[in-house]
């Protein structure tokens, strides 16, 4: 009775240690290894043995495995910070390489930075989010629906700044449906299916409620436009149904 | 033991020890634990620290993957994950024996004939 207390005790212990894992570590494993802490807790108790130097033995051993893990996550958050850091730094010279050929193209360098870390956070979200899940389909989702949200909300930016119209605005409805539903769905691939066709839907419904009026050509243009996005938040939504299917296999 | 393959590089006992353990067949973590004690005659004692620790890193290696949750009869009705070999980590695991018979045929041979 004794050794059932003292083994609960332990075992409440052994996940508050667990906690101490870097996230992707203590997700992935964390539940194998708390049950084998609980097997080997019963197999000494089942030999009538004592638990504390059981406990001892083990909370110092995951201890040593909790600072390599960690000094191993750090190292690969700097590897991944660095490799997105020159990637940024890549696509920036297309903008850098454009202004200086494109006429009337002046941004100051406020705007490189501006842009910069636009570039470099996009980066950052894609290589968070997208390890998540091993399955290629739903990195390339990621991917998808980054390059998409990262289009239209560049691309109304520099349309609201030129038209000062704020009816614009109402585009960013459409990264903010996207933004809610990733939190709601905890990213996980079969809510963040839903999410990218609730965009795709949002943004067909803004396309439909358009004022009409435009000229004929400039009609044409937007409703392309508006295609294309819709297209790919779909395309973005299919790849994360895919992923899920794939992760129920 | 970092990225995919590994075939030429020798293995770390802690690697070593749970691919035997996984070559005769599916495991989950207390089983692995289990049957690397049975292997190594209780020389090698590992905890869930360096076996959960190894076994991410051979994942990420290709070595081996999760098998399914399941229930093992043996133990209680608590669902576990299983792991088991693939084929890079068979092949690993042979490479690394032949390894091992290199070397102690060299060593014999010293033995018996003192050079």
């Amino acid at each position: 009775m004794a050794t059932n207390v003292a083994g609960r005790g332990y075992r409440t212990w052994y996940a508050m240690l667990l906690r101490l894992y870097p996230r992707p570590f203590r997700e992935r494993f964390g539940e194998g290894m708390a049950q084998t802490f609980h097997d080997l807790c019963r197999e000494h108790r089942d030999a009538r043995r004592g638990l504390f130097g059981l406990a001892l033995w083990i909370f110092f051993e995951t201890s040593v495995g909790i600072v390599r893990e960690n000094t191993t996550h750090m190292s690969q958050l700097g590897k991944t910070m660095l490799r997105v850091a020159l990637g940024a730094l890549a696509v920036l010279m297309v903008p850098l390489v454009a202004s200086q050929v494109v006429e009337g193209w002046n941004w100051d360098a406020g705007g490189f930075v501006f842009v910069y870390v636009l570039f470099f956070g996009t980066g950052m979200v894609y290589a968070v989010i997208a390890r998540k899940m091993g399955a290629w389909s739903y990195k390339a989702g990621v991917g998808v629906a980054l390059v998409a949200g990262f289009a239209l909300g560049w691309s109304n930016m520099v349309h609201v700044a030129d038209s000062e119209n704020p009816a614009n605005l109402v585009y960013y409805s459409v990264l903010a449906v996207g933004g809610v539903g990733a939190w709601l769905a905890r990213l996980e691939a079969r809510g963040l299916a839903r999410t990218l066709f609730a965009m795709a839907a949002t943004l067909a419904l803004i396309a439909v409620m358009l004022p009409s009026g435009a000229p004929p050509y400039v009609a044409r243009n937007m409703a392309i436009l508006h295609g294309v996005f819709v297209a790919l938040f779909t395309a973005s939504g299919l790849l994360f149904r895919h992923a899920s299917l794939a992760g129920l296999k | 033991m970092a990225k995919k393959n590994t075939a030429q590089a020798p293995l770390t006992p802690a690697v070593l020890h749970i691919l035997l353990a996984l070559s005769t067949g599916e495991r989950h973590g207390y089983g692995i634990m289990k049957q690397v004690q049975a292997d190594s005659q209780g020389k090698a004692k590992m905890g869930p620290g360096t076996l959960y620790g190894s076994m991410g890193r051979m994942m990420e290696a290709g070595l081996i993957r999760e098998s399914d949750k399941r229930i093992d009869p043996e133990m209680d009705d608590e669902r576990r994950i299983y792991y088991e070999l693939t084929g890079a980590g068979r092949a690993a695991l042979e490479s690394e024996l032949k390894r091992y018979r290199g070397v102690v045929a060299v060593a014999e041979g010293r033995l018996v004939h003192g050079h």
